[in-house]
């Protein structure tokens, strides 16, 4: 499948750019590794690219077969407003994706791992680009009453801490999270992107296919790198333990599990998007496919660790220990059953969705006592995350909702506030700043440096 | 036992790919396949093509389209790593393969497709030959050194 490449207008261009000096400074790093660590690939482009030879009918839902709209204008209201949401979102999380892998992407062990999380930012760069190209291409007036130079405002401004959905919301602790993260969040995003390819929308479904092509090295980039970690985990290396990737992946999997919207067995959700031909999968279907895939990836991670343990033994009776040790959680021939990477089940530790604000353990036991439910999920999570506030805030949410101080719909609302949030930064205005900049008495554009 | 699909190559495969490899050869190299299969994916994801048969990955092939290789100007369909599960074989997997991405290489603008074989791998050459390729008036050379 062809596609063509598209620039944003200039002053949305350069609020890209801006935003990138400020949030991703290691962004030039990447064209003086890109030789090294890519030979012979495509060079990277900062555009938006739409995928030519997709079909131009509606594919779900109940307008099969009508043509797909190229402006909102031609989609029915509830759909351009579920679309517009959608592409915030969208937008949200790529751009925050990066704001937190800049924070530990300094500290990676491994040349070719930072290398590869470079790469991995940067293609997300390319895609907030593409959602804010989504933004500014057309006429959403009869959507949104808010001018698109706003819609791309509020999108830059925000940080950590104030992205739309809570897996963009915390922090990174270490580099082993900027690759769990590749691994479980982005994969998420695999997900949503592959849904999308058949929205109804035209020019939203031909963003995807550039979209997950880059999206496939995203997940290879967390993958990779866990199955060397685990292979050095089970030969004694002092600095990788199975704990610290297990704790890492509660952290990250609980929150991905959240990114499919209300996944209550019972709440119909996502059922909208597919009746308006936005998506192609409920939020739940998409869910359980995406936990089938995790508890794969999982597995695969485990064999490769007891073939390391057990270098000795034959690959099928390697697999074999494993499933033994797995099915009856024992200790045998040197593989013990709790250093092997496990799934919580999906209602533990959730503030949204099925189990929120409920007290089901890591492997779907029920609790009684929220201190001792706390005590059980802080077991299960990093040290450092364990003492930030994004946990302290659902500690105190859980204590209230089961003393009756606080309604579980509204401690489903609530967020943790983080310092930053509505800071000073100079970003939340940079689509103006490079307009009237551009358009200054000069008549030439200079970097800003505020 | 059901009909194997054919689909594009993820990071997932890894370890199926790796355990065919190990079963052909004798050898794990996972490390090797890690390697190779980020090669592939981040290059054109949509290319390397396996087949899976009941949750199981029984085959693999792993190709591009490049230019420039050997004074070959054109565009050029390379066929580089494949195989299928000893215990797969015979039900013509390895031609869905190959028919999978001959299709790619098709949309990308290839017009002929390359591979090279071990004069050693006559089973390898048999199957080729049956899909369709012959020999190349190229020369392979080398040099010990």
């Amino acid at each position: 499948m062809s596609e063509k490449r598209l620039e944003l207008p200039r002053a949305y261009h350069e609020a890209v750019v801006h935003w990138q000096t400020h949030n991703f400074p290691d962004y030039p790093t990447l064209e003086q590794v890109w030789d090294r660590y890519f030979p012979r690939d495509e060079p990277f482009c900062l555009c938006a690219k739409a995928a030519d030879g997709m079909s131009d009918v509606i594919e779900v839902g109940e307008l099969v077969g009508q043509p797909k709209a190229t402006r909102p204008a031609d989609l029915a209201p509830e759909a351009a407003h579920i679309l517009l949401g959608q592409i915030r979102a969208q937008a949200s999380t790529e751009f925050g994706s990066i704001q937190q892998h800049t924070g530990t992407f300094e500290r990676a062990a491994d040349p070719q791992d930072q290398a590869w999380v470079l790469r991995v930012m940067a293609e997300e760069l390319r895609h907030g680009y593409q959602m804010i190209h989504l933004l500014t291409s057309t006429d959403w007036s009869p959507v949104t009453d808010i001018k698109a130079a706003d819609m791309v405002e509020e999108i830059l401004n925000m940080q950590t801490g104030s992205h739309v959905l809570a897996a963009f919301n915390l922090e990174f602790d270490s580099f082993v999270d900027n690759v769990v993260f590749a691994a479980f969040i982005d994969r998420v995003g695999k997900y949503q992107l592959t849904m999308q390819k058949v929205s109804a929308y035209q020019p939203y479904a031909t963003s995807m296919p550039p979209m997950l092509k880059e999206e496939a090295f995203h997940l290879a980039a967390g993958v990779v790198p866990l199955r060397r970690w685990v292979e050095a985990a089970a030969k004694g290396d002092a600095l990788l333990s199975m704990d610290a990737i297990q704790k890492s992946c509660t952290k990250w999997l609980v929150r991905g599990l959240e990114m499919f919207g209300d996944d209550r067995p019972d709440s119909h959700g996502g059922e909208d998007s597919v009746r308006l031909g936005l998506k192609d999968m409920t939020n739940r279907q998409a869910q359980d496919a995406y936990i089938a895939e995790c508890q794969q990836m999982l597995d695969d991670l485990n064999e490769r660790y007891v073939r390391a343990k057990r270098a000795d033994l034959s690959r099928d009776d390697a697999a074999a220990l494993y499933e033994r040790v797995k099915r009856e959680r024992t200790s045998e021939a040197g593989v013990e059953w709790p250093d092997l990477l496990r799934l919580p089940d999906r209602r533990f530790f959730r503030r949204r969705g099925e189990g929120a604000f409920e007290m089901w353990g890591f492997d779907g036991e029920e609790f009684r006592e929220p201190e001792a439910y706390i005590a059980h999920v802080a077991s299960h999570l990093p040290e450092a995350y364990r003492a930030s506030v994004d946990v302290k805030h659902w500690a105190d949410m859980l204590r209230k909702v089961h003393s009756g101080q606080v309604t579980r719909k509204d401690a489903i609302k609530s967020m943790p506030r983080l310092a930053r949030v509505g800071g000073p930064c100079p970003c939340s205005r940079s689509v103006r700043w490079v307009v009237e900049d551009v358009a200054g008495p000069s008549g030439e554009a200079s970097r800003l440096h505020p | 036992m059901s009909e194997a699909r054919i689909r594009d190559l993820t990071e997932l495969d890894i370890e199926g790919i790796t355990r065919i490899d190990e079963k052909i050869t004798g050898r794990y190299a996972p490390d090797v396949w890690e390697q190779r299969i980020v090669y592939y994916i981040r290059r054109d994801p949509e290319a390397p093509k396996v087949a899976e048969q009941d949750g199981t990955v029984v085959g693999f092939m792993l190709g591009e389209v490049r230019g420039g290789e050997f004074g070959l100007d054109e565009p050029t369909g390379w066929i580089e790593f494949f195989g299928v599960d000893p215990s797969a074989r015979g039900a013509g997997i390895g031609g869905r393969l190959t028919e999978a991405l001959l299709d790619h290489f098709r949309s990308r603008g290839a017009r002929i497709a390359r591979t090279m074989v071990a004069a050693r791998d006559r089973e390898i050459d048999s199957f080729l030959r049956a899909m369709g390729f012959a020999p190349a008036p190229l020369t392979a050379l080398e040099r010990r050194l």
